[in-house]
């Protein structure tokens, strides 16, 4: 039975999205300097404002406007300990994760008694035309809006922050702060503003989460998202394409590892797949050592990898399970790997957890 | 007590206050009587033998975990992985506690204790590889690491190392021989609770008296002046990481061979990992300060539970306690920590000098 069929694929775009709000929104902050380990936080007070204002209202776009407004709120607790007051990025982030889960649990059982009433939920809309093409059609033209809008944001921040005074002023509050505040622009307010848009992309994508996809709420919904959208500004190295890049594979490996627990054996196509992924890494590792001098030894390894396992497993061990946990860990291998690969020039902008330098 | 430890020890008890005072009033929102509320977090820390037991119970791993982010931050090293420690350590003592069998308490109880710290420090080690030599940032490396650990003791519990009938999704229980004698008969506290004191003070002993622990602070306070007086400060960043790794790894020890199940089972270390750092931020970072603040953590924990049982209170509102103290014990470290100089400011701290210069050519 061949597991990569048209409904996969969707799935693994639909999956990707609330990864792609919140890692873009991320990126933005992490390239201000500001990394926001509350991220996980965020998207859950988002998740829980969004299902409540659509229980409330029975409107799914009011419920979407809680879910920004919420991260939003949180998101300006955070730039206020961490950039007005100076206060630890990281620490200030587990605080809000901490803050986020009790209050959600707090409020939920408060509220509901322990019951799991449902809402309203956003319909999918059809691309009229795009979405009769065979096969990309139903994959890609037949999603939640909010998808369409998750992909159309993407190229907008990468445009804000390569093409913009706005995204240079960005950008350097992550790397020098002190040039930034000798040209007379205020570094304080850069990083607030950047805070501030993580903060409303997390509640937007927490939003995706309860009122876009299923309709309710659950304790914990987001289960570690917040952190896998961190994973990928990692593993999309600090580059918005990177980033976007990072969500669709941590989308489709999301997709894959549902889609093979209700299978339970891995299918020979996936094997083959595999080596076919293998081969891929090998020939683009090469052709950009080639040309950035980045270490090559590490992608072919991971590239020969693949293939032997990918060979193997199609000829020796086609009714293998390989355990759900081991697709759920792939992001963070996926991320460390790329982090601990990458040449010396890929790196965290400079400021990254650290506080702006006192002026005196 | 110098001005500055007064006002900081100042600014956490007036947290505390704060952050307790603001949960009474939700509370006072939902209804429920304040008396019966404080009467049941009485009950739950100290309202029986057996309460007061299980409050020092959740001390242990609280306090371990706290120490260890302790001895990495004063190292100038963000060690955001305890809780994938914590669980790394667990899973190796489980192991040895499991599958060595036939050995006397004296050997095999120490063995699963030291597993348990080598497993931690293990994974701490990778960590401390990937900030070394290949320039990633520790949090990133120590945070990623925790999810990757998360995923394969989940699997380790539910797979090779299931009890035999294979439907509990966790271990069997480890050897007797392997597991904490019972230090008060009928309570749940075990006598890891005296190890973990002696640890502590060794910790703090370390960083005040030994030349290592003052070269350790000098690399945290200022990199370049320990570079300077001939302080290798990349092993002393690695050796924070490993040794705060061993010690988070004892506390996941603990939390397997001196549990009342002392089995493995998945997600055994409930958040200890995250609450440790709340635990050395009220304790500003001192060792010894982290025994006070962990058995007001650890009364926080036991005294919600029964919050909850007896009168419906959510567990959550616990954890909102806790997300509040660190904000505002965060939020005033200004404060605090004025007229010294500071300890994590730009370009002073984030990579020892030799990898940031290969790191920013």
């Amino acid at each position: 039975m061949n597991p990569f069929d048209i409904a996969l694929f969707a799935a693994a775009i639909r999956l990707s999205v609330p990864l792609l709000l919140a890692a873009l929104g991320e990126l933005v902050s992490e390239r201000a300097g500001v990394i926001n380990i509350g991220l996980e936080g965020m998207m859950l007070a988002g998740a829980y404002a969004a299902f409540l204002a659509a229980w409330a209202t029975g409107s799914v776009g009011l419920g979407l406007a809680a879910g920004i407004v919420v991260g939003v709120l949180l998101a300006v607790v955070m730039a206020f300990v961490s950039v007005t007051l100076r206060g630890d990025q990281i620490v200030v982030g587990v605080a809000l994760n901490l803050l986020a889960a009790g209050v959600t649990m707090f409020l939920y059982r408060l509220q509901f008694q322990g019951t799991q009433p449902t809402t309203v939920r956003m319909e999918t809309y059809p691309v009229p035309l795009l979405s009769d093409i065979p096969v990309v059609g139903p994959v890609v033209f037949n999603q939640l809006p909010l998808v369409y809008l998750a992909y159309v944001i993407g190229p907008v921040v990468a445009y804000l922050l390569y093409r913009t005074q706005l995204g240079l002023r960005i950008r350097s509050a992550g790397e020098k702060p002190e040039v930034l505040d000798a040209t007379g622009c205020d570094v304080v307010r850069v990083q607030w503003g950047a805070v501030l848009t993580a903060g409303a992309f997390a509640g937007l994508g927490g939003a995706f989460l309860s009122v876009g996809q299923v309709g309710l709420f659950a304790e914990h919904m987001t289960a570690g998202r917040g952190f896998l959208a961190l994973a990928a500004v990692v593993f999309g190295q600090w580059r918005p394409y990177g980033v976007i890049a990072a969500c669709a594979v941590f989308g489709f490996t999301d997709a894959l590892q549902l889609r093979l627990q209700s299978m339970g054996e891995v299918p020979r196509e996936v094997w083959i797949a595999l080596a076919v992924v293998g081969v891929l890494i090998a020939g683009f590792g090469a052709l950009r050592a080639r040309r950035s001098g980045s270490p090559l030894r590490w992608v072919l390894l991971g590239a020969v990898l693949c293939i032997v396992v990918g060979v193997l497993g199609a000829v020796l061990v086609p009714g293998f399970a390989l355990p759900s946990q081991f697709w759920l860990s792939l992001p963070y291998v996926l991320s460390l790997v790329a982090l601990a690969s990458a040449s010396r020039r890929v790196r965290a902008p400079a400021m990254i957890g650290l506080p702006l330098p006192a002026r005196n | 007590m110098s001005r500055q430890a007064l006002r900081g020890a100042a600014v956490s008890v007036l947290a505390v206050v704060v952050a307790l005072a603001a949960s009474l009033v939700v509370i006072a929102l939902t209804g429920v009587p304040l008396d019966k509320a404080a009467a049941a977090m009485w009950d739950g820390v100290f309202g029986s033998p057996a309460q007061f037991g299980a409050t020092l119970t959740k001390f242990v791993p609280l306090v371990l975990a706290a120490v260890g982010w302790v001895i990495a931050i004063r190292a100038g090293r963000l060690n955001v992985g305890l809780e994938g420690q914590i669980l790394a350590g667990g899973t190796a003592s489980a192991a040895v506690g499991l599958y060595l069998t036939g050995l006397p308490t004296v050997i095999h109880l120490p063995l699963a204790v030291l597993a348990g710290a080598v497993g931690g420090a293990a994974l701490g080690a990778v960590a401390a590889w990937l900030w070394a030599r290949r320039g990633v940032n520790d949090f990133i490396a120590t945070l990623l690491l925790t999810f990757i650990v998360t995923q394969l003791v989940s699997w380790l519990a539910n797979g090779p190392m299931e009890e035999p009938t294979g439907t509990l999704g966790q271990s069997a229980p480890v050897a007797d021989t392997a597991r904490w004698p019972i230090l008060i008969p009928r309570t749940t506290l075990r006598a890891d609770i005296l190890l973990v004191i002696v640890l502590v003070l060794a910790v703090a002993y370390m960083l005040r008296r030994t030349v290592v622990g003052y070269r350790l602070r000098l690399t945290g306070a200022n990199p370049a002046a320990a570079q300077a007086t001939g302080t290798r400060t990349q092993l002393i960043g690695v050796g924070a990481l490993c040794a705060s790794a061993a010690i988070a790894g004892v506390a996941g020890s603990s939390l397997v061979v001196a549990s009342p199940a002392g089995n493995l089972a998945p997600g055994f270390s409930a958040n200890y990992g995250f609450d440790g750092i709340v635990v050395a931020l009220l304790a500003r970072n001192s060792p010894l300060g982290c025994i006070p603040a962990a058995l007001l953590l650890a009364a926080l924990r036991q005294g919600g539970g029964l919050l909850e049982a007896r009168l419906g209170i959510s567990n959550g509102l616990v954890t909102a306690t806790q997300a509040v103290v660190i904000l505002l014990v965060t939020g005033t470290a200004w404060y605090a920590e004025r007229r010294r100089p500071r300890r994590r400011t730009a370009g002073s701290s984030e990579v020892p000098a030799p990898v940031a210069e290969g790191a920013r050519s």
